[in-house]
């Protein structure tokens, strides 16, 4: 190849074709990020002077904003109750049905359907489903004679609800995912473990479970990021306009995305501080997302 | 033994099944009914007042929401593809330098939720005077991280580089080698980031919460949430309303789930 040509191939040409999405990444998504990084050292209704505050937006979340911290913990809270079993139930119901040939298809469709279904739906049907009164569960619950349960309405149960709406959403994601993995997995390792008299849930916990990490790496870290950004399906599911404190019970159900909504576009505008927190949820997003890749790089080594 | 335990991993498989689809029975059933009859008992079976839904559904602006949203998404899907597939074409086929760092900078934007900055991205839309249009729903999704990320996974591994290499000796140009013979390779993973973008941004309801001021800019997700504050919460129409937003896009999914799950699947494997 001549040199010019040797160039061409090495500058013009990728730069060509990287330019669309750097230029579009810098503008539409970076930019508005590190802007909201500078609002947040100010105080700003967002019409109006800016006044600058230093770092005291910041303080007061730590210091004074109990519902920034309480917002943090239901996150984690809701994150715990709903998506270990889902990913486990995922996993264990893949195992079972890899023996299946017919209908794997069909019925991997099916699954799939609460997946891509709109939050907004899934909020919908889910409090149609839980209401105290008329809600399918309860009724339910009522006929096999026992009491129907406040489910919307009390501070212990509501992020449950949340939790089995994540269950419902995503087990029958990550049960395709774990399916497409296992029958991925040659055929030879399970005669080879068979031929070595090992028993299936041997087997399943030796051989099947540390196959599939790669799938399990990706599953855990798209449903952290998930998490954390949770919104859509609390908000519609609480958000009653009768009652003016946002986030249900006792604001049990109140998610970092949903506390940080309020604070800058809620009953009042304060975009200086909504910056400081939507600041701080990006560091607390950035260095949870970096030390869950360090000990699964970790992890991978050993 | 054997054909036991086969029927009751049949078995297990249809319950579950059940439980995933039991929700969008109810949604399409309660869709019949009016709003006070819904309550009064469990609505098993389908009633007769759809016809009336769909006239307080469509007597709202329920078609230009839904005009909204597909431009939205399909504007959204277009570009972003485009987009994706240029980075992942670069990144398979060119030497360059910074390659390796712009790698980690597209894993980097993928844990980087856009909300984060939508405060600034509210301000910067004011300042070139869009909003009370559709384009901040769409600017957004132009640069995506996992869009690109995807790209790049599926490229690397669906793109044999000789065709590029014997192509240029034939003197095609590479804008041509990329659209005509890079493209047609790829189809399957285009095809699956296509009908994600596309969902995402159907779906998407926290962007469309900030930026829609007025009636003429719904989506189909404040739309159905706004049914609920009009006049009192009319449940009924606002589950037809639900129905004619999601059923089409599962239908287009069931159409195209073959494709997708093993592209889905494929790429997360890859991780």
């Amino acid at each position: 190849m001549t040199r010019k040509g040797n160039k061409k191939y090495r500058i013009f040409w990728p730069l060509f074709f990287v330019a669309p999405f750097i230029i579009f990444f810098f503008t539409f998504n970076l930019f508005p990020i590190l802007y909201s990084l500078r609002l947040s050292f100010y105080d700003w209704s967002g019409v109006g002077e800016k006044v600058f505050v230093g770092l005291d937006n910041y303080i007061r979340i730590f210091t004074k904003d109990a519902t920034f911290l309480k917002s943090l913990g239901n996150t984690l809270y809701i994150m715990l109750l709903g998506f270990p079993l889902s990913i486990f139930l995922g996993l264990v119901i893949a195992a079972f049905l890899s023996n299946l040939k017919k209908f794997r298809n069909l019925f991997q469709t099916l699954n799939f359907l609460p997946y891509i279904t709109t939050p907004v739906a899934i909020g919908l049907i889910f409090t149609f489903l839980f209401d105290w009164n008329t809600g399918i569960i309860n009724r339910v619950i009522t006929f096999f004679g026992g009491e129907g349960i406040n489910w919307l309405g009390n501070a212990r149960f509501a992020p449950m609800v949340i939790g089995f709406m994540i269950i419902w959403k995503c087990t029958g994601y990550y049960m395709a995912l774990y399916l497409s993995g296992i029958t991925s997995i040659s055929s030879d390792i399970y005669e080879a473990a068979k031929v070595d008299g090992a028993g299936t849930v041997r087997t399943f916990f030796s051989i099947t479970v540390p196959l599939l990490k790669p799938i399990t790496i990706f599953i855990i870290f798209t449903s952290l990021i998930y998490a954390l950004q949770l919104f859509d399906e609390p908000n519609l599911m609480f958000n009653v306009s009768t009652t003016s404190i946002i986030g249900g019970p006792d604001r049990s159900c109140l998610t970092m995305v949903w506390n940080f909504y309020d604070v800058a576009f809620g009953s009042t505008a304060r975009l200086g501080y909504g910056s400081a927190v939507s600041s701080t949820l990006f560091i607390i997003i950035i260095v949870a997302s970096l030390i869950g890749m360090k000990i699964m790089n970790k992890k991978e080594e050993n | 033994m054997r054909k036991f335990a086969k029927a009751g991993s049949y078995l297990l498989l249809g319950i579950i099944s059940l439980i995933s689809l039991t929700p969008f029975y109810f949604m399409v059933v309660m869709s019949t009914y009016k709003t006070e009859d819904i309550f009064k008992g469990l609505p098993l079976l389908p009633s007769d007042y759809i016809a009336e839904n769909i006239k307080t559904v469509f007597a709202s602006n329920f078609i230009q929401t839904y005009g909204n949203s597909l431009f939205i998404s399909a504007m959204s899907m277009l570009v972003c593809v485009l987009v994706s597939a240029m980075v992942g074409y670069a990144m398979t086929v060119y030497q360059f330098r910074f390659k390796n760092l712009l790698k980690s900078f597209i894993m980097l934007t993928m844990m980087a939720p856009t909300q984060i900055g939508i405060i600034g991205y509210m301000i910067e839309m004011r300042t070139m005077h869009l909003t009370g249009t559709l384009w901040p729903m769409i600017f957004l999704w132009f640069a995506n991280g996992f869009g690109a990320f995807w790209m790049i996974q599926f490229i690397g591994t669906a793109l044999p580089t000789e065709i590029v290499e014997s192509a240029r000796i034939d003197g095609a140009g590479e804008i041509r080698i990329f659209s005509q013979m890079v493209f047609p390779c790829i189809k399957p993973g285009i095809l699956t980031l296509c009908l994600l973008i596309f969902l995402w941004s159907w779906n998407s309801y926290l962007v469309p919460l900030v930026f829609v001021n007025t009636e003429k800019l719904n989506t189909i997700p404040i739309f159905i949430k706004g049914l609920a504050n009009a006049y009192r919460t009319d449940y009924g129409a606002q589950l037809t309303g639900l129905v004619f937003a999601t059923v089409p896009l599962l239908l287009m999914f069931i159409i195209g789930s073959k494709n997708f799950i093993t592209g889905l699947t494929a790429g997360a494997v890859k991780g």
